[in-house]
């Protein structure tokens, strides 16, 4: 599994970094940023409620 | 109301039954209104103040598309009067995408880490002054001066213009109940708000020359592409931060505790499980939505969830109906242990709320540190509890009663 952000979609709500502070982390505006773009298979389903909880969509998976 | 009340009631308008039906349960109010039809084009025109047509938009994906659409959707709907630009409220890109990247790291998550020690040593000054009377009113106790003696503290204001800052804050977003009428809240708000912009001037004067560790020196002395803020910016700032910050944590902190004492299954969860606080917040903030809506104006003609829309349209981004509706199956249920429920307490797009990462801050400090002390409360008995009749749906009066020990 791959993840991304988009920085233009993403208004620093902070729910990923919270729900998967393995995965991303907070720029200092607090906006998302990635720390890995392949996810390992025991932290895929934190990134999945991570891109579910994100208000504004910016988080897309692929395989 | 005493016995003794001879008094005629006075005379309430449709706006009021209208603003008491759906602050007193939203999540109904919201339901029922979502069977009418995808957008409400009547029953939200007083939220518009009836300057023209109004369109409150219900359904989560209409919402977020509205407050992502800066484009079509303005954010200048003159919330604090027709003289008042609050920065970075009411400003359109791209200025206001120059003042967020200001704003922004000043309300960061890491920035209100390193405020957090500070305000939970407040949060337990105020419970130490009231926990051993096993009684306290939540508002007068905590909920309001909590979330203005860290202002203050941000600011670098002296912690004894706290009664100021309360009265302040109160003539802004609810004149008509300081000023006992609408018209008298009016005429006091245009007295005081030029008041308010001069003191924030006299305090921008004093950092010139007093610069110190606080967000005033900040406004001053920072630049945003290659220039400083003008003196009315600085002002204009901090009247936004004092218009948005203080009433936005308190009605949050009246629901949540309303919500907590009311259900003693929830009290045992935090008793058991104080890492559940996180979550506990988030979803009471989704499910309460204490900031029910927020307006934009249509600035063309144009088509949201399939309805047309006509330039000048008053749109009310309805934040409560998106957080609990039919669409999102999910949403429906609450569920405490869970926080991962995406949710537009906060709005969404480029306005989403500056000051989340505070309010959360807050929020999460206060539930935490009441419930250490003091985990088990009930509203106490025989009191009546009434929803503010507000967009900011919150509880004024709210006593709580405990066991106290020994």
């Amino acid at each position: 599994m791959k993840v991304a952000i988009d920085v233009d979609l993403c208004q620093g709500h902070g729910r990923c970094y919270e729900i998967a502070p393995e995965v991303f982390t907070d720029d200092d505006r607090g906006r998302g940023e990635l720390l890995m773009v392949e996810i390992p298979a025991d932290l895929q389903e934190k990134v999945r409620q991570a891109a579910n909880t994100c208000p504004e969509r910016a988080i897309t998976l692929s395989e | 109301m005493a016995e003794s009340t001879t008094q005629e009631p006075r005379p309430v308008s449709p706006f009021a039954v209208w603003q008491a039906e759906r602050s007193s349960d939203p999540r109904g109010y919201y339901a029922n209104l979502r069977k009418e039809g995808r957008i409400d084009f009547k029953t939200h025109r007083w939220a518009g103040g009836k300057k023209g047509p109004t369109a409150a938009v219900l359904h989560r994906d209409d919402i977020g598309q509205l407050l992502r659409d800066v484009d079509t959707y303005s954010s200048e709907v003159f919330a604090y009067g027709p003289d008042v630009h609050a920065i970075p409220q009411e400003i359109q890109a791209p200025l206001h995408t120059t003042y967020r990247r200001l704003l922004d790291p000043l309300f960061s998550p890491k920035k209100m880490a390193e405020l957090q020690p500070k305000v939970e040593v407040a949060v337990n000054k105020f419970i130490d002054a009231f926990i051993d009377n096993g009684e306290v009113e939540v508002n007068e106790g905590l909920a309001v001066p909590l979330p203005c003696m860290t202002f203050l503290d941000l600011l670098g204001l002296p912690s004894e213009e706290l009664q100021m800052l309360i009265y302040w804050k109160d003539v802004l977003i609810r004149p008509e109940i300081v000023g006992g009428s609408f018209s008298e809240g009016q005429r006091i708000q245009a007295e005081v708000v030029p008041q308010m912009f001069a003191r924030f001037a006299q305090e921008v004067e004093d950092r010139k020359v007093n610069p110190r560790d606080d967000l005033i020196t900040y406004f001053t002395t920072t630049e945003v592409d290659g220039r400083k803020l003008t003196e009315e910016e600085q002002c204009s700032v901090l009247f936004f931060l004092l218009a948005a910050g203080l009433d936005t944590v308190t009605i949050s902190l009246q629901a949540m505790f309303y919500y907590i004492a009311t259900h003693p299954e929830t009290q045992q969860l935090l008793q058991d499980d104080p890492s559940q606080v996180e979550n506990v917040v988030e979803e009471l903030l989704r499910w309460e939505t204490p900031v029910m809506s927020v307006m934009r104006v249509a600035k063309e003609d144009t088509e949201l969830g399939g309805c047309p829309i006509s330039k000048g349209t008053f749109m009310v981004a309805c934040l409560a109906s998106g957080n609990v509706e039919e669409e999102v199956p999910e949403s429906l249920n609450l569920d405490l242990t869970r926080g991962d429920k995406a949710h537009l307490a906060f709005g969404a797009g480029p306005h989403r709320c500056l000051g989340s990462h505070l309010a959360r801050m807050e929020l999460r400090t206060v539930i935490r540190e009441w419930h250490k002390r003091i985990p088990f409360y009930e509203v106490k008995p025989g009191e009546s509890i009434e929803w503010v009749p507000s967009a900011l749906r919150g509880i004024d009066y709210l006593p709580l009663q405990w066991k106290t020990k020994g």
